[in-house]
């Protein structure tokens, strides 16, 4: 199918469907603009419920039952408070459930995250609020929760004053033990971001992003590393094994000459490898490339690139929207996750889903692609594709940043 | 690279995989000798909405342009190869076409084709094609063969048979065979011609097409999904014979990689065909493995057995389909091979 003639986009552009099958679509009741937090829980009477975190307000969160991936409904879709606010980030873990509250200006309410009960679907209960608020903070943009007792997050804080005001996340481990009463029990910020500090402050990139935290995985396979994102930063192994005193391991950035924002660090234990993302954040390809890095990780000190998955040339999308990297499965340890150290699936926003092999990691294979056409009242006039998760019986489920919510997804290769 | 950085999800074969083609573009060649109904069979498919997105490539032999002038408005793609028979000077032909199609697909230059059929021309030895696709170096990373169709017509068919020892062979190297024209032809003579198919290739199951008519899956479906591909034997003339060998036991793969690897060293050139969905030790699932010639395809492990297989059947399988190596040889060297491991 080519482009419209409305489309912006140029004709080379079309939607693909390869080694994919798509199962269903929900446009989630017209509230499908959807961020990167995608759990899966199985609920106490047996449904299997997708917690999707949205890109921007009204909503806050939106579960879907997806017990049949070829019939999801939604089961509950809760509003935010306020419109100076986002929840971009959700996990679950059992039948708890954290999720991220960023505000847009520093000093709003509420920022931090809060916890739910989700053991009725329908009806989340808040049993818990972690109040991250301040005069230079948008609170919590991302969130990571699987062992039900510690939340790890990019966040803001009363006590924190970064040099630029674009530094004000990083790394907080908060003890949710007692849902109750989270109570923060470390830290760890980029020297230099920080007045105070004994370090000057980084040099800024072009596009200058902040020197902030982003995603913040931590796997039982290394339970004292946490693997950590730093947006302009790179990213950084940390050691978490004092959760007091987190310690840098090791940093890798590929900044300048790329142009920043990595997002993700997914670590493949068993091979010695590590997935790193970059965030495409412009439309019309102006900070083209935006990868998905392979590393060599055998020695945590030393990370050494290694490949890149391959893309098509930019050109045909570069015309409306972004176009490159964002988020990829993360093997989220948790048992509703799929996990896969020979296949990485990535979002590309209007370069759709990618699938690539790297059962060989010096040459990734790509083997799939999912951009489906642009749902109706895409602003760009493209998919937009912003988060992947697979669960653990292969199913795909990937969501649209603008409009489409969420595609349901068959591997088929 | 399974050395440096080891995975224990997967298989001694590397990732397993869904299907056999994996992610590989699937490819159907259409063989049958002239004026079989190629070219309306393959129009008819480019019809149905299975037929979306394919690139066609049409070998000519002689009368340039025929074919390709009627297929063209159909497919995605049509590749028009020069005049000269596939299977022997325009081999590199097809692969060049074949990248360029890649290549081209790749810039956005050409639409995105999900399937290629390749109508071979009428005196093509299929063997060749099929090596070509066999490795990497070749196709092999990027398109795969899930069928080889041969179509027969029910009114000429017959004297092909006899005249032309290509047409033989079509018949007999098959996934699939499509008797065409049998609405011209005499009842008897298509039940006739239906027998001495299944004499040559019992292997393959036998479709009937009137005017290209045939369910467009059958032009697609991966021949490996086909339980009966991998049952019966047979005798044929120009010294071809096609014979199964069986062992219920999971095979220990040295073992039998060793027996394949002696034998294409001896008699490479008179191995047509081999084709094998084997249960190997150690390994969930099926690993397929197909030798052309003195060419191996890389092995590749399945996830699961297919879905038309019989659960209790678990049973390795490998048609041979050769010139002038007889059954009772083979059998021979896999005992002799598999008695040297034991000591």
């Amino acid at each position: 199918m080519a482009a419209t003639d409305k489309s912006p986009l140029t004709k080379g552009y079309q939607p693909v469907t390869w080694n994919f099958k798509l199962l269903a679509h929900d446009m989630l009741a017209g509230f499908g603009g959807m961020g990167e937090g995608m759990s899966v829980q199985i609920a106490p009477d047996g449904r299997r419920i997708i917690w999707l975190a949205h890109e921007s307000a009204p909503k806050n969160f939106t579960a879907v039952d997806v017990s049949d991936p070829r019939r999801p409904h939604v089961v509950c879709q809760t509003d935010l408070p306020h419109a100076n606010m986002r929840s971009n980030s959700l996990e679950t873990c059992g039948n708890m459930m954290a999720v991220a509250y960023q505000t847009s200006k520093k000093d709003l309410q509420p920022a931090g995250f809060e916890l739910f009960d989700i053991s009725k679907p329908e009806n989340p209960k808040s049993i818990g609020f972690f109040d991250c608020s301040g005069p230079h903070s948008r609170g919590v943009h991302q969130l990571w929760f699987c062992d039900g007792e510690y939340v790890h997050c990019a966040s803001g804080s009363r006590d924190f004053v970064p040099t630029n005001a674009l530094d004000d996340q990083f790394y907080r481990c908060v003890d949710v033990r007692n849902p109750s009463k989270p109570v923060e029990v470390g830290r760890w910020w980029m020297p230099g971001t920080r007045q105070g500090d004994n370090v000057m402050p980084p040099p800024r990139h072009p596009l200058d992003k902040g020197f902030r935290a982003h995603n913040t995985n931590v796997y039982p396979q290394r339970g004292d590393r946490c693997y950590l994102g730093y947006i302009d930063g790179g990213m950084f192994v940390l050691d978490i094994s004092d959760k007091a005193n987190p310690k840098k391991v090791s940093q890798w950035t590929n900044s300048p000459p790329y142009t920043g924002f990595m997002h993700t660090v997914v670590p493949l234990f068993d091979r010695g490898l590590m997935l790193v993302t970059d965030e495409s954040t412009e439309n019309n390809c102006k900070d083209w490339p935006k990868l998905i890095w392979v590393l060599d990780a055998r020695a945590e000190t030393n990370l050494v690139p290694i490949a890149t998955c391959p893309m098509p040339d930019h050109t045909i999308y570069a015309a409306a929207g972004r176009f490159g990297a964002h988020n990829i499965h993360e093997n989220v340890p948790l048992p509703t996750a799929w996990h896969s150290d020979q296949i990485v699936l990535g979002t590309f926003f209007n370069g759709g889903l990618r699938a690539y092999d790297i059962a060989n990691p010096y040459q990734p294979k790509e083997v799939g692609i999912f951009m489906p056409p642009a749902p109706p009242g895409a602003p760009t006039g493209t998919i937009q594709l912003n988060d992947v998760f697979v669960d653990e019986r292969g199913i795909v489920y990937t969501v649209d940043r603008q409009i489409g919510g969420l595609y349901i997804l068959e591997m088929d290769f | 690279m399974l050395d440096l950085f080891p995975s224990r999800e997967a298989s001694p074969f590397g990732r397993r995989w869904k299907r056999e083609r994996g992610a590989r573009i699937p490819v159907t060649v259409v063989t049958g000798f002239l004026g079989a109904g190629k070219t309306t069979l393959i129009r008819r498919f480019l019809s149905s909405p299975e037929g979306a997105g394919t690139a066609v490539i049409v070998n000519e032999f002689g009368a340039v342009g025929i074919d390709d002038a009627i297929l063209r408005e159909a497919a995605e793609q049509t590749v028009l190869l020069g005049n000269g028979c596939i299977c022997c000077v325009t081999r590199t032909d097809l692969q060049v076409a074949l990248r360029r199609l890649i290549f081209d697909r790749e810039r956005g230059a050409a639409p995105r084709f999900g399937r290629v059929v390749i109508e071979t021309s009428g005196l093509a030895d299929p063997a060749p094609i099929l090596q070509t696709f066999s490795t990497d170096r070749a196709l092999g990373g990027e398109f795969h063969i899930d069928v080889l169709l041969a179509v027969v017509d029910a009114v000429n068919g017959d004297a092909a048979l006899d005249s032309a020892a290509e047409a033989r062979k079509q018949v007999i190297l098959a996934d699939r065979l499509v008797i065409s024209k049998t609405d011209l032809a005499a009842p008897a003579a298509a039940e006739r011609l239906t027998r001495r198919l299944q004499r040559f290739n019992p292997r393959a199951a036998i479709d009937i097409a009137v005017a290209g008519a045939l369910d467009p899956d059958r032009v697609i479906e991966p021949a490996t999904s086909e339980h009966v591909g991998f049952l019966a034997e047979a005798e044929h003339g120009d010294g071809i014979a096609s014979f199964v060998i069986e062992q219920e036991p999971p095979l220990e793969w040295p073992t039998f990689s060793r027996a394949m690897e002696t034998l294409i060293a001896l008699r490479g050139s008179d191995l047509l065909r081999v084709k094998g969905i084997l249960n190997v030790s150690g390994c969930r699932g099926p690993v397929v493995v197909q030798y052309v010639q003195h060419l191996a395809h890389p092995p590749v492990e399945l996830q699961a057995w297919p879905r038309s297989w019989p659960e209790a059947d678990r049973t390795s399988r490998v048609v041979f389909i050769t010139r002038n190596i007889a059954e009772r040889q083979v059998r021979g060297l896999f005992a002799a091979v598999q008695a040297l491991a034991k000591d």
